[in-house]
């Protein structure tokens, strides 16, 4: 990324803190409501019995015209931070702060907010409200939807009705319709048919070119495909940044070493071989 | 650099801090902004929900008319003593039911809104107040059907209406759907993270449809009941919205006031918390 584009999005020493006890986490809700009903401050800098920090003072920048993706082991904080982004989430600490953007659209499962009995002409429509069009936007990207997703007359039939890649290249479409500033994909793209996904990946790296002040966050645990589209990427590791480098392949191996490092040496050359073989 | 303190502290959240005119007006923004987006739930939940049902929206009429005549078969069993009603007892227990079941089932669908629709919200990222509106939306016409029905068989039973009557009745239910809405909105942020609580306040919902005088008249109210239905404020609102369209009569007009505005106000700060600390409790379940 040249030195000269400006940061869309910056992330700064943000914290999040999760309870790993389920019934644990519910007491400490009530609690915390109870506090703050009465005016008595929550300290969200202190863990309490059983918390941990699902992410931990990570900082970063975005900037327009970047794909930036986020890698990791299951449960190093990858969706927890794309949800903090989307303001699904509040954070306990630290800064987000975005930079002329209008839209940010999230993407975390494709099927989520699609109605199986409905048509996929139907689900266009209650999709991309939920994505934030309105109806006047949504009648004027119906076409590119349909022609986008390929789906030709299955838009008719029920959704229900669908395979997954279908799905995927609907709720996919119907995504990108929405023309985010910022377009956070959270595995996303890992159903779909290998042509849908290349064309996707083609789409990507042109959308985020054609207009000023536009990224991507792409989170995956597919090491191969990052290769392919991204200019830069985080590796997260247990809730912290552990890695930020535009060396995608000084990265790849990084994580591939860093992810395996708690499990027994063997076990952890076993699974480096299958690594190597499958992704990388 | 950014400069952080060693201990950073949460805030309440702009929603409870805000004025009441900025908390509604936010809402109201919120609201329109998302206006299809409403439209699309209310359409998907109604059209959704009968599209594999051969009698489809038939059910609508169907229900009231099974609940009319099972009270008509207790009654002419002599199962149930209402006392001295001023109508026939099961056009009495109709309306009064239907008046019931206008607070109550607001109360059902918006007390499980997170839980039902809580994932919708952290995977695609929209405000929580759609959901509300979706559910009153869908309420009002499920609502409007079977009142329709009331209103014809109350006709057959010989009941007369008066012109402002049917006219202000659906304004005069507006303070039962804050009071509905309102505990809804507390419950469905409290059925996240304390189910038990919640369990109890859906049985003791169920209670209070027979303390107060929704299946009997208010004259039979002795005791403790008189004492418990002084401080209720549904009986005040279910007997105005009944009396006004049953006998075109304000009944205790003041008590009814001053519980509207209770509900308005309930209302205000119930919608504070439940879009302040909606956010908080998914959080601990997606």
């Amino acid at each position: 990324m040249s030195e000269q584009a400006a940061a869309i999005l910056s992330v700064d020493k943000v914290s999040k803190k999760f309870c790993k006890d389920l019934k644990q986490s519910m007491l400490y809700g009530m609690i915390d409501i109870g506090r703050e009903i009465i005016g008595m401050r929550v300290n969200a800098a202190r863990l309490r019995k059983g918390e941990f920090w699902a992410l931990d003072e990570v900082s970063f920048d975005l900037y327009e015209g970047e794909i930036l993706s986020v890698i990791g082991t299951n449960g190093s904080g990858k969706t927890t931070l794309m949800r903090l982004i989307s303001n699904i989430f509040p954070k306990d600490k630290g800064k987000i702060i975005k930079r002329k953007v209008k839209r940010v659209t999230p993407i975390f499962a494709l099927h989520s907010g699609i109605n199986d009995v409905l048509s996929g002409h139907e689900n266009i429509m209650l999709k991309g409200s939920m994505l934030g069009m309105t109806k006047e936007e949504l009648e004027t990207k119906k076409d590119f939807i349909a022609e986008f997703s390929e789906l030709g007359d299955s838009l008719n039939a029920p959704v229900g009705t669908y395979s997954s890649g279908m799905r995927a290249r609907l709720a996919y479409a119907i995504s990108i319709a929405t023309e985010p500033n910022l377009f956070i994909i959270d595995e996303a793209l890992a159903v779909g048919d290998s042509a849908f996904k290349a064309k996707c990946y083609d789409h990507l790296k042109a959308y985020v070119k054609a207009e000023p002040h536009r990224a991507v966050l792409y989170v995956t645990n597919r090491v191969k495909k990052i290769l392919t589209i991204a200019d830069r990427t985080l590796v997260l590791h247990k809730g912290k940044l552990v890695n930020d480098t535009t060396d995608l392949s000084a990265a790849l191996e990084f994580y591939i070493n860093n992810c395996l490092k708690d499990l027994p040496p063997h076990i952890r050359r076993e699974h480096l071989q299958l690594i190597r073989e499958y992704e990388g | 650099m950014l400069k952080l303190y060693p201990i950073t502290f949460l805030t309440l959240a702009p929603s409870i801090t805000v004025s009441m005119i900025k908390t509604f007006r936010q809402t109201i923004l919120n609201l329109h902004r998302y206006r299809f987006l409403s439209w699309q739930l209310v359409r998907s939940n109604l059209v959704g929900g009968y599209k594999r049902s051969f009698i489809g929206l038939g059910w609508m009429l169907i229900l009231p008319i099974i609940t009319v005549f099972t009270w008509i078969l207790l009654n002419g069993a002599g199962v149930v003593d209402p006392g001295d009603t001023s109508i026939a007892y099961p056009a009495y227990v109709l309306l009064s039911t239907s008046i019931w079941g206008f607070f109550m089932e607001l109360y059902r669908t918006s007390s499980k809104v997170l839980t039902e629709r809580g994932r919708m919200v952290v995977m695609n990222s929209f405000p929580y107040e759609v959901l509300l509106m979706e559910k009153v939306i869908v309420h009002l016409i499920n609502f409007s059907i079977p009142l329709a029905l009331n209103i014809i068989v109350l006709l057959i039973f010989g009941v007369k209406f008066q012109w402002y009557s049917l006219l202000l009745f659906p304004v005069s239910l507006l303070p039962l759907l804050l009071l509905g809405l309102g505990i809804g909105m507390v419950i469905s942020v409290l059925r996240v993270i304390a189910v038990d609580i919640c369990t109890l306040v859906d049985e003791g919902m169920k209670v209070l449809m027979f303390l107060t005088p929704v299946v009997y008249a208010p004259k039979i109210e002795t005791g403790w009941l008189a004492f418990f239905n002084k401080y209720n404020p549904l009986a005040y609102l279910i007997s105005f919205s009944r009396e006004l369209l049953i006998n075109g009569d304000f009944y205790k007009t003041t008590a009814y006031f001053w519980c509207s505005v209770f509900c308005f106000f309930f209302f205000y700060i119930t919608l504070r918390f439940y879009l302040n600390f909606s956010q908080r409790v998914l959080e601990r379940i997606y």
